[in-house]
Order: C-alpha cells, then sequence, then structure tokens
C-alpha cells in the first residue's frame, strides 16, 4: 500500500533542476506539428450544421441541394449515421459516467448542438454547403436554469437518466450530526453562492484528421488529453476492434481539461472519411470552440455553518446545485468531486452536504481545472473570512486554526498525509508579515481618494488522481539502447505543461543516466502504453511512479549484465551519470554502452521494461495571498499583487511548477472578475462567444506573482514525493481575490465574476 | 476568382495564384506550407498569427494574401540567424519557461521581435503594451515578461 511507504533520503541530479524542455525547441521554432497543421494528399474538409434554436425535434431535413453543391462530398445526418447512446467523457475506469448522447439525434437539445455535417474539398465550399442544408424543426419548451428545469413538469431534455432533468441521483454525504452541531454552535452564518460560466479558452480551436487505410484501419489524429478513450470510444461506436483504431497526438495548444470528452465532430470527422474514402480534417473556428466546446458548470450553492466562539467549526450543510448544460459529458463527475470536497479543507466533524447537477438547454459543461472545487471552496473560504469578520479575528489566524491537517480524513476517504494547508498558510504570513499588513491603517491615500486597497487569502487543496470516482493506472514502458541511451514510452498528452520532460527527469534520476540521453516516444496509441489521459494533476504523480518503476528495473537489468562483464556482484556496482563503477573502486568502470553493447561472445543486450501503478491520491495544498486595488468610481478590480503559496510534495521541475500556478493564477482572476459565457436565458443563444467579448485577463491585466512553492509534505504515493500541480491555483485564487475586496470596500460578493457594475451597484447601496 | 501574387517570406520569393479573399494567414500555411503561424481565432482578436511585413506586425488573418503583393514577410521559421543558432527570444524562451502549450509562441516572438527591434531597452510596461494584442492562456504572461527582459539583456550586451 503506497500510503505507509516511506520515501527514501536522497541527493538529486536532475529532479529538481529546471532542465531544457525538449518539446519547446520546436515552440520556438514553429517546427512542432499540432493537429491542425496536418494536411493529407486528398484531404477534404468537414463543417458542421449548428441548430439555431436550443429545444426541438427535427421533423425533416433535407441534404439534396447541399449535396449536388458542386465539391461536396458528402453530407451526414441522424438518419445516415450509426445510432447508439454513448458517453461525453468516455472514462473506462469511471463510475460516475453518464450515457446519453448520440452522433446526432433527431432531437436539438442546446442552441448550437450539430444537426448535419458535410465534407468538400474546401472548408469554404464546406461552409456555403451548410445554408443549403434545410431543416425544419418542431420547437419544444426550454429550460435555461436548473431551477426552472429541476420544477415538476418541466421540459424534459432527456429520457435516460434519474428523470426530472436530474444528471444523476443527488450525491449526499453524511458524517457526524449535523443537528447537533448546529444545536452546540454559538452562532450561525448562512449564505447563498453562484458562480458563472468560464469557458477554458484554450488557444488551439478543436480539430482532428481522419483518414481509413485500405484495411479498413483508421489514423485519427486529434487535440485530446485522452487518446485511449478517443480510441475505446470511437471503436466502440464505430463498431471496429482496437486494432482498426489509431489515435495519434502530438503537440497540442492546451485544454485545461476540457480536451478530455469524445466530442461530436470527431465521430463525424471519422464517419466522412470512411464515406468519402478520403481523409478529412475537421477544425472548430472559435465561435465553435465557445458553442461546442465545454465550459466550468455554473452553480448554485446554499451553504450554512455552525461556529464557537473560539472559531471552531461545529456544524456545515451544504447544498450544491451544478448546471449541466444540454449533456452529462463531466456533471457526475463535477458533482461528485465537488460536493464531497466540501467535507474537507477547514475542519468540521458534522457534515451534511447534497450535491445535485441539472440538465438544461445551454452548451454543454464539462471537465475544466479546478474540477467542481472551484465552485465549493469559493463558498467555504468566504463564509469563513464572514465568520473571522464576526468573531473579530484576522481571518489568517481564524484560517490557520481550521485548516486540515495530518490524519483528517481527505474528501477520497484516506487520512491526509502532513501539514501542507497549515504549512503554505504559515509560510505566506510569516514571508509578508501577514499581521502588520492586516492591522495596517486602511485609511485610503489622499492622492487617490478612489482608490481603496485590500488583501485577502483563499486556501485549496486538490487531489492528485482523481480515485476514488476513476479506479487509476499509469503505465511506462523504458528501453535501453545499445549506445546507452534510453526511451521512454509513455501515453500520457503533452499539453503543454512539460510533463514528458518531467517524466524523463524522473526515469534518468532513478536509472542513473544523463537527462540528455533520454528520449520520449508518446501520443501514438499503436505504440505506446495504454494511459488513462492527462487530467487530474496526476500525470507527475501517477505515469511518473510508473516510468520510476519501470526505470528501477531496467536499472538492476543494466546492473546484472555489468556485474557479468566485470566479474563483480551487482551488489559491488552502482550506475550514475551513465556511468556502472565499482562502489569501492570508482576508477572501475564502465559505460551504460559498454554494458549493453555484445563483447566476447555475448550478444548486445535487449533490456525493456515495464512499470505499472494504480494509486489511491494524493492531496495537494495552497494559500493565496492576494492584494487588490478597487476603484470606487469606476467599479474596476485591479489585482496588484498575488504571492501563491504551494506544497507539491516534491518538485522535479521548479521552472514547469511555476508556470502551472502562474498560468492557473491568471485563469482564476479572469473566472473571478471578467471571464462569463453567458447565454441568453430567452433563447438560449451565446451572447459572447469570441475571444473580445469573452474577457480575460491579457498581459495589461496581470499582477506581479511572487510563487512560492514548498516541499512541505511528500507524499509515499508519488516519485520521490512528488504530488499534483496543475489543478490547485485555479480555485484558491477567487476566494482570496473576493476576500480582498471584502477587505477594500466592506462589501461582501457571494458570487462571480464580479464585476465593475456590482461594485459600483454595492457601493451606492452602501452608501444610501 | 485567383490572382497571381508575389512576395517574399523569410528572404524566399514566392509566387502563387491565390483567390482573391484567401487570407495571408492562410496563404502562408496552407500555400507556402509554413505552419508555425497559428490560426487561434481567424478574426484578429488572438494574436497567434502576429508575422511582420516589412518589418511592421499584423494579424496575418486580417491581412489579404493579395495584399502582401511585393512585400517581405518573416515569420516565426524566419527567426534563427542559422541551422544550429537560435534568436536569442527562442533561447530565453526556452530557458525561462516562457512557452508551455506553443500555440500562442509564434506569435508572441514576432511581436517580441519587433518590440526590440524598435526598444532595445524596453520598461516592464513597455513589454506588458507590446503583447498586449496577444493572448496566452497558459503561462500568465510572468515567464514571457521574464523571457523578453532577458533577451534584451543579452541582444544589448552582444551589441556592446
Amino acid at each position: 500500500m503506497n500510503m505507509t511507504t516511506p520515501i527514501e533520503p536522497r541527493e538529486f541530479k536532475i529532479v529538481g533542476k529546471s532542465v531544457k524542455r525538449d518539446d519547446v525547441l520546436e515552440k520556438v521554432t514553429g517546427e512542432a506539428q499540432y493537429t491542425g497543421d496536418i494536411k493529407l494528399p486528398g484531404m477534404l474538409h468537414g463543417k458542421i450544421k449548428r441548430a439555431a434554436i436550443a429545444h426541438a425535434r427535427i421533423k425533416s431535413i433535407d441534404v439534396s441541394k447541399a449535396l449536388a453543391y458542386p465539391g461536396v462530398k458528402a453530407v451526414l445526418t441522424h438518419e445516415t449515421v450509426p445510432r447508439v447512446l454513448h458517453y461525453g467523457s468516455p472514462h473506462p475506469r469511471s463510475a460516475s459516467c453518464t450515457k446519453d448522447q448520440y452522433i446526432l439525434d433527431d432531437k436539438v437539445r442546446f442552441w448550437g448542438e450539430g444537426v448535419a455535417a458535410v465534407a468538400a474539398i474546401s472548408e469554404e465550399i464546406a461552409d456555403e454547403a451548410l445554408d443549403l442544408i434545410e431543416v425544419e424543426y418542431e420547437a419544444l419548451p426550454a429550460v435555461f436554469e436548473p431551477e426552472d428545469a429541476a420544477q415538476p413538469g418541466a421540459p424534459l431534455i432527456h429520457d435516460v437518466g434519474p428523470g426530472g432533468n436530474l444528471v444523476l441521483d443527488p450525491v449526499r454525504v453524511n458524517r457526524g450530526d449535523v443537528d447537533k452541531g448546529f444545536a452546540e454552535a454559538d452562532f450561525v452564518l448562512e449564505g447563498t453562492f453562484a458562480g458563472g460560466r468560464p469557458h477554458p479558452a484554450y488557444m488551439e480551436p478543436n480539430v482532428c484528421v481522419a483518414d481509413w487505410d485500405g484495411s479498413n484501419k483508421l489514423t485519427f489524429w486529434t487535440s485530446t488529453q485522452t487518446s485511449f478513450m478517443v480510441r475505446g470510444i470511437l471503436a466502440e461506436v464505430l463498431g471496429l476492434p482496437l486494432t482498426k483504431v489509431r489515435v495519434l497526438v502530438d503537440h497540442m495548444g492546451g485544454g485545461f481539461g476540457a480536451k478530455q470528452d469524445l466530442f461530436q465532430h470527431e465521430f463525424l470527422c471519422a464517419l466522412l472519411a470512411k464515406e468519402t474514402r478520403r481523409p478529412v480534417k475537421m477544425e472548430f473556428t472559435r465561435h465553435e470552440t465557445f458553442v461546442a466546446g465545454r465550459s466550468r458548470h455554473p452553480c448554485k450553492i446554499w451553504l450554512k455553518q455552525g461556529f464557537k466562539n473560539d472559531g471552531t467549526l461545529v456544524a456545515r450543510d451544504m447544498k450544491l446545485v451544478y448546471d449541466s448544460g444540454a449533456y452529462g459529458s463531466h456533471g457526475p463527475g463535477v458533482t461528485i468531486v465537488g460536493t464531497t470536497a466540501a467535507t474537507s479543507l477547514y475542519r468540521c466533524e458534522n457534515v451534511r452536504l447534497e450535491g445535485r447537477c441539472v440538465y438544461t438547454n445551454t452548451p454543454i459543461n464539462g471537465a475544466f481545472r479546478g474540477y467542481g472545487v472551484v465552485q465549493s471552496y469559493y463558498a467555504l473560504d468566504i463564509q469563513m473570512d464572514e465568520a473571522a469578520e464576526r468573531l473579530g479575528m484576522d481571518p489568517a489566524e481564524l484560517k490557520l486554526k481550521n485548516v486540515v491537517r495530518a490524519g483528517d480524513i481527505a474528501p477520497s476517504g484516506h487520512p491526509i498525509i502532513g501539514h501542507g494547508l497549515e504549512i503554505c498558510l504559515q509560510h505566506g504570513i510569516d514571508v509578508l508579515d501577514w499581521k502588520a499588513l492586516w492591522n495596517r491603517d486602511r485609511t485610503p491615500d489622499p492622492k487617490r481618494p478612489h482608490i481603496r486597497t485590500g488583501w485577502g487569502i483563499g486556501c485549496e487543496m486538490h487531489g492528485s488522481s482523481a480515485y476514488p470516482g476513476i479506479k487509476e493506472q499509469g503505465n511506462a514502458t523504458v528501453k535501453v539502447n545499445e549506445d546507452g541511451t534510453v526511451t521512454l514510452l509513455t501515453g500520457a498528452a503533452g499539453l503543454g505543461t512539460g510533463a514528458h520532460t518531467a517524466l524523463a527527469q524522473i526515469v534518468a534520476e532513478e536509472l542513473g543516466v544523463r537527462f540528455e540521453d533520454v528520449g520520449v516516444i508518446h501520443g501514438d496509441t499503436d505504440v505506446v502504453p495504454w494511459d488513462i489521459g492527462a487530467f487530474a494533476s496526476h500525470t507527475t504523480y501517477l505515469v511518473g511512479t510508473a516510468a520510476k518503476m519501470a526505470a528501477g528495473k531496467v536499472r538492476a537489468a543494466v546492473l546484472a549484465r555489468a556485474a557479468m562483464k566485470l566479474q563483480v556482484a551487482p551488489e559491488e556496482i552502482d550506475l550514475s551519470e551513465g556511468k556502472v563503477f565499482l562502489i569501492a573502486e570508482p576508477d572501475r568502470c564502465m559505460t551504460v554502452s559498454e554494458a549493453m553493447g555484445p563483447s566476447r561472445g555475448i550478444p548486445a543486450a535487449n533490456i525493456v521494461a515495464n512499470g505499472t501503478y494504480e494509486p489511491t491520491k494524493s492531496y495537494s495544498f495552497a494559500a493565496h495571498f492576494t492584494e487588490v486595488d478597487v476603484d470606487t468610481e469606476t467599479g474596476l478590480v485591479e489585482v496588484k499583487r498575488v504571492v501563491p503559496v504551494h506544497d507539491v510534495g516534491r518538485v522535479i521541475h521548479p521552472i514547469a511548477a511555476q508556470g502551472q500556478i502562474e498560468g492557473g493564477i491568471q485563469q482564476g482572476i479572469g473566472h473571478t472578475l471578467t471571464e462569463d459565457y453567458v447565454i441568453d436565458k430567452k433563447t438560449g443563444r451565446s451572447l459572447n462567444a469570441g475571444l473580445v467579448d469573452y474577457k480575460m485577463p491579457l498581459s495589461m491585466d496581470m499582477p506581479d506573482i511572487e510563487t512560492i512553492i514548498l516541499e512541505a509534505a511528500p507524499d509515499p504515493g508519488g516519485p520521490w514525493g512528488a504530488k499534483g500541480v496543475g489543478e490547485d491555483p485555479i480555485i484558491a485564487i477567487g476566494p482570496s481575490i473576493a476576500n480582498a475586496i471584502h477587505d477594500a470596500i466592506g462589501v461582501r460578493f457571494h458570487h462571480y465574476p464580479i464585476t465593475p457594475e456590482d461594485i459600483l451597484k454595492a457601493l451606492r447601496e452602501k452608501g444610501a | 476568382m485567383k490572382r497571381m501574387v508575389e512576395f517574399t517570406v523569410n528572404g524566399e520569393t514566392r509566387e502563387m495564384a491565390v483567390d482573391t479573399c484567401r487570407s495571408l494567414l492562410d496563404a502562408l500555411r496552407d500555400d507556402v506550407g509554413l505552419t508555425g503561424t497559428k490560426k487561434g481565432c481567424d478574426v484578429g482578436d488572438c494574436g497567434a498569427c502576429t508575422v511582420l511585413i516589412d518589418g511592421e506586425p499584423v494579424n496575418a488573418c486580417l491581412v489579404l494574401a493579395v495584399e502582401a503583393e511585393g512585400r517581405s514577410i518573416e515569420t516565426v521559421e524566419g527567426l534563427q540567424p542559422g541551422v544550429d543558432t537560435l534568436h536569442p527570444l527562442q533561447d530565453a524562451f526556452m530557458r525561462h519557461g516562457a512557452s508551455q502549450c506553443g500555440f500562442c509562441t509564434p506569435g508572441i516572438l514576432m511581436m517580441a521581435k519587433k518590440l526590440l527591434d524598435d526598444n532595445p531597452r524596453p520598461t516592464d510596461e513597455d513589454i506588458r503594451f507590446g503583447l498586449s494584442g496577444n493572448i496566452c492562456r497558459c503561462t500568465g504572461y510572468t515567464k514571457i515578461f521574464d523571457a523578453i527582459r532577458s533577451a534584451a539583456r543579452e541582444m544589448e550586451a552582444a551589441r556592446s
């Protein structure tokens, strides 16, 4: 059991150093090949006809004019594609999925859903042909808010599922005795919270290329975080064995969680290529990336907590309602993870939680960095500040008193390892001299009396791996070549995080070779070992451990072979920086190449090993300290300074880890202040599906970020204690900003994004 | 309707027949075969397709290929001074972790080149303003600022 294995102490040669990421050389020269860069001989272009209605039954589709249009090679509708009910988020080992999608259906469930697809000799012709497809709809009553969709008698969006527009049965968690806790409380706080619909807005629009060969095998390039899931579900829906589907992904332009669904266009691209017997490319426009992509689940939360006068939390009662949009996608996973997360963060023995996920006639919400927890911890952390205010306490002090510690039961059901959150919080308090900051003179600067400055703290924890919702497995294959170089084969996707570099560092460190001597092969499901996908902050933790296991086996085999050649016992030799040497006599040595090569009748070695790792879970922690300026005349909030303190257990590549934190903070600032993908609540139309109207923080908006990474609570389940870092930063930044705004202007906001209009309205009401 | 057009890309003359409505971005990517320049939005919002035309930065998606007639275009593929050498910006982007997914990188590199060509000693504010038309969604920009500052120092040192 990995939780009890001690972490070996060790001096590192490669781990912990910011070695050059070799994928970046291709990126700065423009040579890196992304799926959209692929051009095959005879390739056609596919486009999707999208419904301009939010809820309807298709009475008829006439494609005759489109088919007759010069240059059009195929048109598909619900009448001509296989009708197979499938998952949107096809995690093969997950119990938390909902089968509710068809490739194309005779029903439309959101404005922008695909109803037909065209392949033509150019994108322009395909686009023009879409206008020639005539669809007759029978409009159905639509619902755009979960509270409307959950009403008795509301129009049903799906026939499957538990009914009442629920995506899954309510998720309930009960611990202790909540009623008794409230009875013992000195005071109770109760509030409602609401999260908007932030969109991941990765820079590379979704894109795929499909090509069938003469043996009826599909080769499929796609920008995905989960290539083996794409392979599995494509094979299942198309009725093919896995040997007949090869999925390829080299570089990809971001995903942030959202590129782990199997999208409608991916099936349609494969089917159009099959129908035409020509390669087909399908590339989303930026507009489609919003409409047909995946956003974070809007969420309404009711939270009631009881406190003692000494700040002890004695009861937590919480109801969460997530808006799934028109399909289940990651709704079940997000609801389970986001709801159970609220058992933790701040200690409370008596907890009653209920999470619901409801279909609405809006674009699909899916996985997105922070996965359900952004919403629930926003509420928990703001209410904790309110409790501090009520108690007349410094919020840092109250949070420090209540944060989870070693041995507390984590949301996954495991005891937490180490005091990661306490150490992060205390570290930030010390570095910033928080007490002095909190007790500072808050009189506005007379030179800019309309500006109010505030400081706030947000805390978070997030699991590396999706256990127990998904029974995870990491795999790696390591081979030693006869020249002493090493090849790592991994199925982990390269979203841009630097995961492949971290994995190569782990292999080099464990095996005892130079980092430059490790090559990484990835992104081809026909070649690399099975992989669950890059999500849940787990690549370094999960695949890293598998790679370390494989490297360890290979190391033992290399040592055994060298011992034979040196005519010593394997225990007498060691391997470091590509050299095998006698421990007692380091000058007696040979290179790995010499150990591997043929000599005196011994043929060259073939050393290959696999590592398979099935982990439970570890938790990473962070506390964010944020300074804002609020302009009371314009309502603008400027985030001026963020000091994020993160515990990641063991840093493999410091610059890459910092990059994850700083990028997560950028997205989190956006979610909290400016970003919201707005759906018209009368028609279901998207109102801001573009990068000008969807406002993200850019170069002029970014604050100074002084990232601090601690190795406070190494987890025995990760390589040398390493844990995840990708999801964490987006969670803590939000409440730190909301709390800082309160510190600045004395107004509590329970929602995001907090817009200038909200600020001005609140200031007017406060003044009145 | 197609028209013949001739322009220079990274020092090489290209002559081709293009649709009059074809964007320079599509012409570069599909007709010239230089896919380093990326399409992030195709409507001038994201800056991923930034190239230099006669030294001036443009969103290649907003320029028609026929408008490039007789002009000189620089793309990310032309940034390396030699086969085995990198532009100081490219090297600094690698060292500082300024590129994560890398999709915005070619556009940002070209914009940064223009920035440093015009202003060898930019202030932090100059760098922020210079990149205000280029969206990066991965890095929070911090490492990009670090890389540009570092490249500016190195280029300055190389000149003196």
